[in-house]
């Protein structure tokens, strides 16, 4: 036990009480009966009253890190997301594929997917569902296929780099994984999966989709740049994306956390936009941008997070890892693989924040047995793969799928969650084929 | 001129059960209003119904909202949500009631009423006595009775 941790009420065993702690909190978090963040932070108040944790160890349990990444993107998107660039971008792509049906469903995926790799997956389709319904209402031709081909693609690109993700963010944070290791090691395969996936949705729907020449031409008529909403703020912001991008690249370098890098370019950004302006408009601009950010997830990470540091101290954790090892008989590839499925199946079923929390000192913990810190490498990998792509899995898989289904059935169009079911678990156990053997045949 | 709320008041009918969305459409567009008060069958004030609201989830969907700067003549969406608002007129009221929202005693002064206003981020009030409905008051209204205040302005360019 931490040196900081205070002892358990009652004289209870800390193993049983964090254990029943975080089984509970795990399993109202799954009914989503009440807000994630709100169960998340309850078990975490509970983790510390109950004894398993003083504040201290519960505060040193979070990654401020992830924490800092999250939030600083967050400000970052709210910010440049007002000058409809990303808009532009999708009304523009569309036109450049004439208008055609598939044309436009490739176009929109494979933006979808550029931007959920440098954003975060929730904004981008926060930003693509609408342009996809407008379109497609324009061409008679029925959303669906379109906002499935585009939930595969976030969670597709979501996955090729550091801030893709949470899962990857997470990931990276824990095991100080820069932006290249992520481009170096999972961009490649996602280079593979996205076509493949593609492909399969062509046969099953593209192949047949028709819009008539009328219903194209409007299209053509739209004027994509009556998207942008303000120049001046476009400018700043690709300024800044750039220059974060270019931060996270020469991270190693520069010395400088991702947290760092991301923070910097939110307060850069923050500035850029205030200058020239009255105190009290930059007061109300700062406080918008600041209340854009996503406090639930954020808030949900650091009760996680305590929740997390409990069991880990407790030895629950510990216990998990030698029975995973015990199953797997210490066989590094079988390890590998079977954390590549098992995070699949978890994050197509239930929230992969969580799942992910809890396996990656579970993973930690196997050091020892596998000759190292430095060996697991490829269990890292096996786990972002799994998580990721295992969001599309099913509607409740991943946040953004939820977002893809609330605008197309406020627009008219359910999205049944077993009639998706029905395509996606397939679909995605065909990228976690691929991934799978990817991870086997690149690094065991 | 003293700012009471009897001075502003606008009465107005309300909004019963059974009732219409041209009822609304007919009553708002006449007195220049945004919202009426809804009474349930038991006679009491229960709910508000608001143009906007009304135009929100009958004619314009969240993408169309969402990319207004993009919307032109020749898109089928525009058509379809005009077609839409013929349709909607003679859709019943009671699906678009909303929570009431803070209302005031016309007893209490006007300037109290417009703090309320700018609180509830609204550009009226409902005004009722012992549960009774006696009227609504509008920031407009206001400002009318604002304009008329003893306080000569210098003519522009004049010495």
């Amino acid at each position: 036990m931490d040196s900081h941790a205070s002892a358990v009420i009652f004289g209870l065993d800390p193993l049983w009480v964090s254990s029943i702690i975080f089984i509970i909190t795990y399993a109202v978090i799954v009914t989503e009966k009440i807000n994630r963040s709100i169960v998340a932070l309850l078990g975490a108040g509970l983790m510390i009253s109950m004894g398993v944790l003083n504040q201290q160890a519960a505060i040193n349990g979070i990654d401020f890190n992830t924490l800092g990444l999250l939030t600083g993107m967050m400000v970052i998107v709210a910010i440049s997301r007002r000058s409809g660039v990303f808009q532009f971008v999708a009304v523009w792509s569309a036109k450049k594929v004439k208008a055609s049906p598939w044309g436009i469903l490739f176009m929109l995926s494979l933006v979808t997917a550029l931007f959920s790799a440098l954003l975060d997956n929730v904004t981008t389709v926060l930003l693509i569902a609408p342009v996809t319904l407008l379109i497609t209402g324009e061409l008679k031709v029925h959303p669906y296929p379109f906002l499935f081909a585009e939930i595969f693609a976030s969670n597709i690109g979501g996955t090729a780099t550091l801030i893709g993700d949470p899962p990857n963010i997470m990931i990276g944070s824990a095991v100080n994984l820069t932006f290249n290791d992520f481009l170096i090691n999972l961009a490649p395969i996602t280079l593979v999966i996205f076509p493949v996936t593609l492909f399969i949705i062509y046969l099953i729907w593209g192949r047949h989709m028709h819009a008539s020449d009328e219903a194209r031409e409007r299209i053509m008529q739209f004027k994509e740049r009556q998207a942008i909403t303000d120049i001046p703020l476009l400018k700043k912001s690709l300024l800044v994306i750039s220059l974060v991008i270019i931060g996270f690249l020469f991270a190693h370098p520069l010395r400088l956390e991702p947290a760092t890098i991301a923070m910097i370019g939110a307060a850069l950004l923050l500035l850029l936009t205030s200058i020239n302006t009255a105190a009290e408009e930059q007061s109300e601009h700062v406080h918008k941008s600041f209340a854009e950010v996503e406090w639930v997830t954020i808030f949900f990470f650091v009760g996680l997070f305590i929740i997390v540091n409990g069991i880990e101290h407790a030895g629950l954790l510990e216990i998990l890892a030698n029975q995973v090892l015990s199953i797997t008989g210490g066989d590094f590839a079988l390890t590998a693989i079977a954390i590549i499925w098992v995070s699949a199946i978890f994050s197509a079923i239930v929230d992969n924040i969580p799942f992910v929390a809890t396996m990656i000192p579970i993973i930690k913990s196997m050091a020892p047995t596998f000759g190292g810190a430095d060996q697991l490498m490829p269990l890292w990998w096996s786990l972002a793969l799994g998580a990721c792509l295992g969001g599309n899995g099913s509607l409740v898989g991943a946040s953004a799928n939820l977002i893809v289904a609330g605008f197309a059935e406020r627009a008219g169009y359910r999205i049944h969650f077993l009639k998706f079911m029905l395509i996606a678990f397939p679909l995605m156990l065909v990228s976690i084929v691929i991934a799978s053997i990817y991870v086997y045949f690149r690094y065991l | 001129m003293s700012m009471d709320i009897e001075k502003v008041l606008i009465p107005t009918i309300i909004i019963r059960p059974g009732m219409y969305v041209r009822d609304l459409f007919t009553e708002c567009g006449k007195l220049h209003i945004h919202a009426l008060p809804y009474c349930n069958e038991k006679g009491i004030i229960s709910g508000t119904v608001t143009l906007k609201n009304v135009m929100r989830f009958s004619c314009l969907p969240e993408h169309m909202i969402e990319l207004a700067s993009l919307l032109g003549n020749q898109m089928s969406c525009v058509e379809n949500a005009e077609e839409k608002a013929r349709e909607i007129i003679c859709n019943p009221i009671e699906p678009y009631v909303r929570k009431l929202g803070k209302t005031i005693p016309s007893t209490e002064p006007l300037i109290k009423a417009l703090a309320l206003m700018e609180k509830n981020k609204s550009s009226y009030i409902f005004i009722v006595d012992d549960g009774e409905y006696k009227g609504q008051i509008t920031i407009q209204g206001i400002a009318q009775v604002m304009s008329k205040l003893d306080n000569s302005c210098a003519i522009p360019g004049a010495e």
